[in-house]
């Protein structure tokens, strides 16, 4: 089990917060244009998935897979997005993705003073508690390489 | 999804250092500016800045989605001051067109020792509220208004928060798409 | 013919109306954030973390001096407190116990000045959600619970200085006047 990277974007698309676990292969772009990449594919795919349901939709687009690896993505009502890539055997990522929004991101990032609407997180609590949570859970579990 | 979001950090303070800390900020603001329309006004960007945090809290605790509609709003606003406040509101005198409704208070923790002096009546002592609405509003994508029909410390029985729907607003579309 | 004194007529005065017990609560992330946009407004109007601190430490007083009306109003069975320890272990208690839910985790005395006590938390409220940004690493927001404690000890007849520094999570350092000292060993010496 592997967790390998996160991502968190307001609803301006601001890219919020990244941090990386275990990436063994960048995207050769710079992050600004990967963040740019990451967060227009999840605008299309939102809108794509809604607009193609043969159903009422509830939740929306909750992910995708490849033979590599899982792309996890959760939205809040006030449109935080948090994305998290982890191996494909990862279980219950979205409600991990809702813990770290209640537990992680409203505790230690939105509750700093310092904090400020549509800026990227630069708390160091907010970092290390992160950190902590993410590799305390059962879906990090690092691989040795 | 609620019930885990209740478990959270549920820990509270005394409503008086509350109470005391607000009328401490109050009085400063007082101090500092000569125009009590500028206090007004400062208080309520004070609040849009809590409110517009406080909804996350909100969200995170109660797992709520988003409003189906406005009176749907006005019950998780009711259930907002219930959870941060200790206080439940009456909403009540809704208009016809259902897109205005009062919450009305028996007692606020904000004015729990306040009496105002003659020099600060056109003081909105409580003013952070309508900013706190209309912060958290704004991040589940609602515009509202809201300003105080009544108040108990101007002699009225009660105090009456008007709140108002204005617009809808509209997710951001990523720059370079449409 | 009637003279008018105030233009608002309150149907109670407030002074008509009983005073709560002083058991309401509101929730600790709506005083957080409250504390927060204090602690905002405040450094937007002052320009080094000195004036900063005194800011906070002023408005924290103001909460203090009001703090101890509502604690002896509420509770007539409390006594006056004369010595430096009573008043310091009131404190530690009583008053932290109203204010926070809890007692101050430490009391302690400094070992090599005996105007100076330690009131030591290790997570004090007002800094539960304080990340301080390391170019204000001296920074401690908890001097507005300084400014409270000293309002209590001025207020209540033991003149002193409260500051707070980051030492074992928060210290709060209690400096008495030295008339504070000396009048508390002459009650020793009787």
């Amino acid at each position: 089990m592997t967790v390998h990277n996160i991502y968190i974007f307001d609803r301006y698309g601001t890219l919020l917060y990244y941090y990386e676990w275990n990436r063994l292969k960048q995207s050769g772009i710079t992050r600004e244009e990967e963040a740019k990449l990451m967060y227009g594919m999840l605008f299309s795919i939102k809108s794509f998935v809604n607009k193609i349901s043969p159903l009422d939709t509830k939740d929306g687009f909750l992910c995708y897979k490849t033979s590599k690896y899982s792309l996890h993505f959760f939205e809040t009502p006030s449109s935080i997005k948090f994305v998290l890539t982890t191996d494909v055997g990862a279980q219950n990522v979205r409600q991990f993705l809702q813990q770290i929004y209640s537990q992680i991101y409203v505790e230690y990032a939105v509750k700093n003073p310092v904090w400020q609407n549509n800026k990227p997180i630069k708390s160091e609590l907010f970092k290390s508690k992160l950190d902590a949570f993410v590799k305390q859970s059962p879906i990090f579990v690092s691989k040795a390489n | 999804m609620s019930r885990q979001g209740t478990r959270l950090d549920t820990k509270n303070v005394n409503s008086e250092l509350f109470t005391l800390t607000y009328g401490a900020l109050v009085s400063q603001l007082m101090k500092d500016y000569t125009n009590v329309e500028d206090v007004n006004k400062q208080l309520e960007r004070m609040g849009y800045n809590i409110g517009i945090r406080l909804i996350e809290d909100f969200l995170a605790r109660t797992g709520s989605g988003r409003c189906y509609d406005f009176r749907d709003t006005a019950d998780k606003i009711q259930m907002g001051f219930r959870i941060f406040l200790g206080v439940t509101p009456t909403i009540t005198n809704w208009s016809s067109a259902g897109d205005e409704f009062s919450l009305q208070f028996e007692s606020n923790p904000l004015t729990e020792f306040i009496e105002l002096p003659d020099h600060c009546l056109n003081l909105k002592y409580a003013n952070v509220l309508t900013g706190v609405l209309r912060g958290a509003c704004e991040m589940v994508q609602m515009e509202v208004t809201s300003w105080f029909a009544q108040d108990q410390l101007k002699g009225d029985t009660v105090t009456e928060l008007r709140v108002k729907f204005v617009k809808r607003l509209e997710d951001a579309i990523p720059a370079g798409e449409d | 013919m009637s003279i008018t004194i105030s233009a608002v007529r309150p149907r109670t005065s407030i002074l008509d109306k009983s005073l709560s017990r002083g058991r309401g609560e509101v929730s600790l992330s709506c005083y957080a954030l409250l504390f927060s946009e204090l602690v905002q407004y405040c450094q937007n109007r002052v320009y080094t973390v000195p004036e900063l601190q005194n800011k906070l430490a002023e408005m924290g007083q103001e909460v203090g001096v009001k703090f101890i009306d509502l604690l002896f109003v509420r509770e007539r069975s409390y006594k006056r407190e004369i010595k430096i320890l009573n008043i310091l272990l009131f404190v530690k208690s009583t008053l932290w116990k109203a204010l926070f839910g809890k007692e101050a985790d430490k009391l302690e005395h400094a070992n090599d000045d005996e105007r100076t006590y330690y009131i030591i938390e290790k997570d004090p409220i007002v800094n539960k959600f304080i990340s301080v940004p390391k170019d204000k690493g001296s920074l401690n927001c908890a001097v507005f619970t300084a400014g409270i404690i000293e309002a209590v000890l001025n207020g209540c007849g033991f003149p002193a200085k409260v500051t707070a520094h980051w030492h074992k999570g928060t210290t709060y350092m209690v400096k008495f006047e030295d008339s504070v000292i000396a009048r508390d060993k002459q009650l020793e010496d009787r």
